[in-house]
């Protein structure tokens, strides 16, 4: 029983180090395409107000939110291999 | 000689990772199981790489344990010689625990010359005699007979995600140079002009060497400009 805690523990700290740096990458990405559209020239308005109204978007939308995947899928790689080498 | 020194250290590097990969995979052999039992083992500092770690419940003691083998042979007469152990929890990443119901189940399909069953065990690890190290079986299951061919699915959906991984961290170190430290190396240099336009021609040699390195530091993550 012991093993199973200390491995959803370790799991736990390297899905989290896994998640935060690809939040990180994506961010990152995000916010040059803003600038990178910004820089084309064909919007008006502040270039830094642009940038960060595009932000808050993406803070707020989908692809932000698929970055849980990280957490759900090897979780459920997991289960189906229990499932799989115990189970069948 | 660094070229030789270089390319030494590649190979060595692939040959390391495919050995583990080789080694850590499952892999299916189509066997006629002929005999499961346990024998006591001895686990020594040489071959324990190759067996589950004492604390998985079927390896009580770390250097004699109480182990269940599964002998097997091939169609062509050749034989293997399976553990069965249970794998623990974090490597390899098996998280198999059922191996008494699995030594049962290989026990039920043994078979003989005479009357033959065909079985695909699912296994890992490798078979060295002068090592006293044996591939553990994870899965046995009934064939229709010696020639059937198993598409390896798990290794084809692994080896795809390893390619990925590495794809996409190849791409996070590289918009981390791009956004992060290239700008940072610009931004020291821009203040050491303005240092070296005050203290003078004094401060000359050292941007050289300093700048050097930074370029140099810079040139590591450069990458192609879309």
């Amino acid at each position: 029983m012991i093993g199973i805690l200390r491995s959803v523990v370790v799991g736990f700290i390297l899905l989290t180090i896994v998640y935060l740096t690809v939040a990180m990458y994506s961010r990152s990405v995000r916010r040059e395409k803003l600038e990178k559209a910004f820089d084309v020239g064909d919007i008006d308005g502040d270039r830094d107000t642009y940038i960060k109204d595009g932000m808050q978007e993406y803070e707020h939308g989908l692809k932000r939110r698929l970055l849980w995947l990280i957490y759900i899928v090897p979780s459920a790689i997991v289960a189906v291999t229990v499932y799989l080498v115990n189970y069948q | 000689m660094w070229k030789y020194a270089k390319w030494t250290f590649r190979i060595v590097v692939v040959l390391f990772v495919a050995s583990f990969l080789h080694y850590t995979l499952p892999q299916h052999d189509v066997v006629r199981i002929t005999n499961t039992y346990n024998r006591l083992t001895t686990v020594g500092a040489e071959n324990s790489w190759a067996y589950s770690v004492p604390d998985t419940g079927t390896a009580e003691s770390a250097t004699q344990r109480d182990i269940r083998f599964i002998d097997a042979a091939f169609e062509d007469g050749s034989v293997i010689v399976y553990r069965n152990e249970d794998t623990g929890w974090v490597w390899p990443p098996y998280f198999k625990y059922d191996s008494s119901n699995l030594q049962a189940e290989a026990g039920n399909l043994k078979s003989t010359v005479a009357a033959q069953t065909w079985v695909s065990v699912t296994h890992y690890g490798w078979r060295f005699p002068f090592l006293s190290i044996y591939p553990n079986a994870v899965n046995v299951k009934q064939v229709a007979g010696p020639d059937v061919q198993i598409i390896p699915w798990v290794n084809i959906v692994v080896l795809i995600a390893l390619a990925l991984g590495l794809f996409m961290i190849r791409r996070m170190w590289q918009q981390f140079w791009e956004r992060t430290v290239e700008p940072a190396v610009a931004e020291v240099g821009e203040t050491w002009d303005g240092v070296e336009a005050s203290a003078g021609a004094a401060a000359g040699s050292a941007k050289g060497v300093l700048g050097r390195l930074m370029t140099w530091f810079a040139s590591w993550g450069r990458k192609s400009k879309r």
